[in-house]
């Protein structure tokens, strides 16, 4: 036996050891898988079972009959508390809020990021990492201010009322909860932006400050229309957390025709008259998780394209 | 009254003074070089006349106008920037419009100086493609043409071809020149590369610590260098620095070169600067061009000063157009340009002959040009 070990040999001894890491690494990968889809599978199924079958069958198996009939009901008629309309009006409501939202906090960050990096003033790092801050306050400590400060605007909007004929919103749900998010997500959204402009060309700016372009022409020109993926991993990030509040949607638009879907799925799976109806709450799950679930599928890749060029340079 | 003229310009960060004291002025339709190593200011002093930075104390005027409080669009000047500075959104033609469209440009004309400009740097076929789909040297003909397309007062390069690999380096420096003769514009070009400073330039200004070392001619600059920075900066391979003495004997001054183990070369200086018989016996640095040290055969003819000495060669680089040799003097590498069919060995003696009319001599102790 020689005690160099032939290069064929060595190479083969290679292949075998890749091949069985590969093993390991996706076999564990597949299981995590598995371990967090299985809810979403479950949920899906019972969804298009029928109570019957829900209650004599397997969980895990697919629907013998697949039917409707659950997410008509929970989209048109199950009901929320003691009006029983479906889900349909609270998730329009929650379109109604997440849009703005995602949109007015998004722009606004993406401003912040490019005063920040571009045009910075004494004192620029003291308010990016006051902003960073407002990350890492939790959504409790924040409720009992703003229901001040929101009952004050609504004030002031009965005031407007009176003097003008016209509210501007102010006092109205919807429009609270947009200022709410806004003010919460402002702080995430900078940071994202911020990071993103670090990274980007100063030259481009100073180009187009000799180009002649104005403080704003340079940002809608030149700045957003380079700032792709920094935007879906901000429309991305926002529209999720937005959706998925309950607990600013619960305390200040927690009741009546203003809930969003969250508040409402909640008052649905915790209706306590006769049969629990489980594929019908499944349904309204589904629905509720839909949004999210669509704007990962088709913009997932940017988000972690985005998060990556993040991580490298910032 | 110069076209473009700096006067006393200063420019503070907090206490730090980056630019001490600038002036410089350049004609109208001059190709005036800020060179200097890496922080010496030459690019910050650029950004001061684009209006990119506000300076602290001066004067910058242009044509006879004040222009340093007026922001950079008002300031009629152009730019082309170190990374080309290409908008990655817009296409080649959007790119070379944009300023026009800022500055509210018909349609109809803005196309028409795109197509000369386009004509003039080729790059017709180029127009509709965006930024990522174009080669290093096209950016920097794009870069050009947004400058060009404006058809400014001044135009201002910062290390334009510093991305740009050697050889397609020499071909646009070429391309500026030309483009230079052929439009007449004023130019300020910042570059760290003493070889483009030396061929573009009408005007140098070398700089060092946020001061201008020596301003003049390329000319100027390289013959007759003011200090040692200067000597030492301009010019590749870099000038000869070799610790001397000068000697006295009866009618005239002679410069002393220590060699190792062997007799000292004296070299016998007629003519010799007036400055140089204060330094009569003391130490001074001896300067001298690897062109004006070369071989017997290759040295000018009609030199009147040249003075030959044996010299121990103890590296020969043979670089195809010429051969350097690597010889010790002064406790120094020396080295020392000659022809490239110099028949040469390595670890022999053989005659350098020393060009004393382009010699210059400095003062070790303040680093000036001893006149």
């Amino acid at each position: 036996m020689s005690a160099v070990a032939s290069p064929a040999r060595q190479a083969a001894s290679g292949v075998r050891a890749r091949t069985l890491n590969r093993i390991v690494i996706y076999g564990l990968l597949a299981l995590f898988a598995i371990f967090y889809l299985m809810p979403l599978f479950v949920m899906l199924v019972t969804s298009f079972k029928t109570m019957d079958e829900i209650q004599n069958g397997n969980m895990l198996s697919l629907p013998h009959a697949p039917t409707f009939a659950p997410w008509i009901k929970a989209w048109s008629e199950v009901c929320s508390g003691l009006t029983c309309v479906g889900m349909k009006g609270y998730f329009w409501n929650s379109i109604k809020m997440v849009v703005p939202a995602v949109l007015i906090s998004t722009l606004l960050g993406a401003l912040n990021g490019y005063v920040l990096t571009k045009w910075r003033f004494r004192g620029h790092t003291l308010v990016f990492a006051m902003m960073l801050f407002a990350c890492f306050i939790p959504f409790q400590s924040v409720l009992l201010p703003m229901a001040t400060i929101l009952g004050s605007l609504g004030r002031f909007g009965v005031t407007l009322q009176n003097a003008t004929g016209f509210n501007f919103g102010l006092g109205n749900s919807t429009v609270n909860l947009v200022f709410v998010h806004v003010v919460y997500g402002l702080g995430f959204t900078t940071l994202f932006f911020r990071n993103y402009y670090e990274a980007f060309p100063t030259e481009l700016v100073k180009a187009a400050q000799v180009d002649g372009a104005s403080f704003f022409q340079i940002f809608r020109r030149i700045m957003l229309p380079n700032s792709l993926p920094i935007i879906v991993v901000t429309v991305i990030y926002q529209f999720t957390n937005i959706w998925n509040d309950f607990l600013f949607a619960s305390a200040y638009a927690g009741s009546g025709d203003v809930m969003p879907m969250t508040v409402a799925l909640n008052n649905v799976v915790n209706t306590s008259t006769g049969v629990v109806e489980y594929n019908v709450n499944m349904a309204a799950a589904m629905i509720a998780a839909l949004p999210t679930l669509i704007v990962y599928v088709v913009a997932g890749r940017y988000f972690v394209r985005g998060l990556m060029a993040g991580a490298v340079k910032g | 009254m110069a076209f473009l003229e700096i006067d006393g310009l200063k420019k503070r960060f907090g206490n730090v003074e980056i630019l001490k004291g600038i002036n410089v002025e350049l004609e109208k339709g001059g190709f005036l070089v800020l060179v200097g190593p890496s922080g010496c200011g030459k690019s910050t002093l650029l950004n001061t006349i684009a209006g990119l930075e506000q300076i602290t104390e001066g004067e910058i005027r242009v044509d006879g106008r004040a222009i340093n409080d007026l922001h950079p669009s008002k300031r009629d000047i152009a730019m082309v920037f170190q990374s080309y500075a290409l908008y990655p959104n817009m296409t080649v033609a959007g790119n070379i419009a944009f300023g026009m469209e800022m500055r509210g440009v018909p349609a109809a004309e803005r196309q028409a100086a795109i197509d000369k400009v386009a004509k003039v740097l080729q790059i017709g076929h180029l127009l509709n493609r965006k930024p990522s789909q174009l080669s290093g040297g096209q950016r920097q003909r794009v870069a050009m043409g947004r400058a060009l397309v404006r058809d400014p007062k001044l135009f201002l390069f910062d290390e334009p071809l510093s991305n740009l690999d050697a050889k397609l380096r020499v071909d646009m420096r070429i391309e500026i020149k030309r483009l230079h003769a052929t439009t007449g514009t004023t130019i300020v070009y910042v570059t760290h590369d003493q070889i483009e400073a030396m061929t573009l330039a009408t005007k140098i200004a070398v700089m060092r610590d946020g001061e201008v070392q020596q301003f003049g001619t390329p000319a100027e600059i390289y013959n007759n260098p003011t200090n040692i920075f200067v000597a030492d900066f301009m010019g590749s391979p870099a000038m000869n620095l070799i610790p001397a003495k000068i000697d006295g004997n009866g009618n005239g001054l002679s410069v002393v070169l220590d060699r190792e183990a062997r007799q000292p070369i004296v070299l016998p200086i007629p003519g010799a600067p007036t400055g140089l018989a204060a330094f009569k016996d003391k130490s001074v640095i001896f300067g001298v061009r690897p062109e004006a040290l070369t071989d017997p055969e290759g040295a000018e003819r009609n030199g009147s000063n040249i003075a030959t000495a044996d010299c121990h060669i103890e590296v020969v680089e043979p670089a195809g157009s010429d051969t350097f040799a690597v010889t010790n003097l002064g406790g120094k590498g020396v080295v020392a340009r000659l022809r490239a069919d110099a028949r040469i060995q390595p670890g022999t003696s053989t005659p350098l002959a020393f060009n004393l009319s382009k010699a210059v001599f400095f003062d070790p102790a303040t680093e000036k040009r001893i006149l």
